[in-house]
């Protein structure tokens, strides 16, 4: 990639910023594993919700046929596919991954429920949330990422960080 | 930047006066998903920003979709008023972003980043980047959560 800025640009920006603070970053407080630790919660939320919504597509459900299937209510699973700040219940997370036959402890982990086991998963996820687009149908692009999701969080148990 | 603060400001550190980027380029130098930017003058380092190309955004117009995170930005304590004045360069800041906002139109992310505020620095992304505010991270030190669209990306890079 070449960067080149035009002068006018340049100079413009230079006279709006002055002498402005630009940090951007972690403060102080934070120790060296939280830098470290660059996947945050609601990351790996926006993935598990990706992933919820990704599965039911791929099976041609809507919202209310997961739900039924998973004794939850419609809104449980609208609220994990579309709310990273919403802490979903630890009993709605296991009862969807009986749903889809995978291990509970994964989609606990990326729910925020439990502590982190697998540096590896949440990179993962990330990564997955972030090939994802909310589309009708999943596409061959998405297809590819799901299927690859579904296989690191199948690997990820008893895989230690 | 550790040294230089020590000898000019012993007491009031500045917000980043913990980063040692020696070791923060270390870490994220072989990873794949991270970008390191650094702005060098007449040989000598400006300023420094790390991005990430994983992340998804959070701002319900472009939710989930890939977004470049600045996970570090930081100036040269020399192009900084509580250190030195007259500062030696100004438009630092501006420059990474700008630097943020082009990998991400380069990757087809349509020129959508986010990042982390330092407290000092929120009036800089608010009012001169015209970055949007999604409110204190409480995953994140309670630190302001800003987004750029790719509305805003092009205003950013066309008329500054």
């Amino acid at each position: 990639m070449k960067l080149k800025y035009s002068k006018e640009w340049c100079a413009k920006r230079i006279d709006l910023e002055g002498e402005s603070e630009v940090g951007a970053g972690y403060l102080p407080a934070a120790t060296e594993n939280a830098e470290k630790d660059k996947v945050t919660f609601v990351d790996t939320r926006i993935a598990l919700g990706a992933f919820v919504s990704l599965w039911r597509r791929n099976q041609g459900w809507d919202a209310a046929r997961l739900a039924e299937k998973a004794g939850l209510e419609p809104q449980e699973i609208l609220e994990i596919e579309h709310d990273p700040h919403c802490e979903p219940e630890p009993e709605t997370v296991r009862k969807l991954a009986k749903v889809f036959g995978l291990p509970a402890k994964p989609l606990l982990e990326l729910a925020g429920l439990t502590e982190p086991q697998t540096a590896a998963l949440r990179e993962e996820a990330v990564r997955f949330a972030a090939r994802s687009e909310s589309v009708a149908e999943l596409n061959k692009h998405e297809r590819e990422a799901f299927e690859a999701f579904v296989t690191a969080i199948a690997r990820s148990v008893g895989r230690k960080k | 930047m550790q040294a230089y603060c020590a000898k000019r400001l012993p007491a009031g550190k500045p917000e980043d006066y913990h980063w040692d980027w020696q070791q923060k380029a270390g870490w994220w130098r072989p990873l794949l998903g991270y970008h390191s930017f650094a702005l060098l003058c007449r040989n000598e380092l400006q300023g420094m920003m790390l991005v990430s190309d994983f992340n998804s955004a959070r701002l319900q117009e472009h939710f989930g979709k890939p977004i470049v995170y600045v996970v570090f930005l930081a100036t040269a304590p020399w192009n900084r008023p509580e250190f030195q004045k007259p500062t030696r360069y100004r438009g630092v800041g501006s420059m990474m972003i700008r630097a943020a906002v082009e990998l991400s139109f380069d990757l087809g992310f349509r020129g959508r980043i986010a990042l982390h505020s330092l407290p000092a620095a929120e009036l800089f992304y608010r009012d001169n980047c015209k970055m949007t505010e999604l409110g204190a991270d409480a995953a994140h030190q309670d630190l302001m959560y800003f987004e750029m669209t790719s509305n805003q990306a092009e205003t950013f890079r066309q008329r500054p």
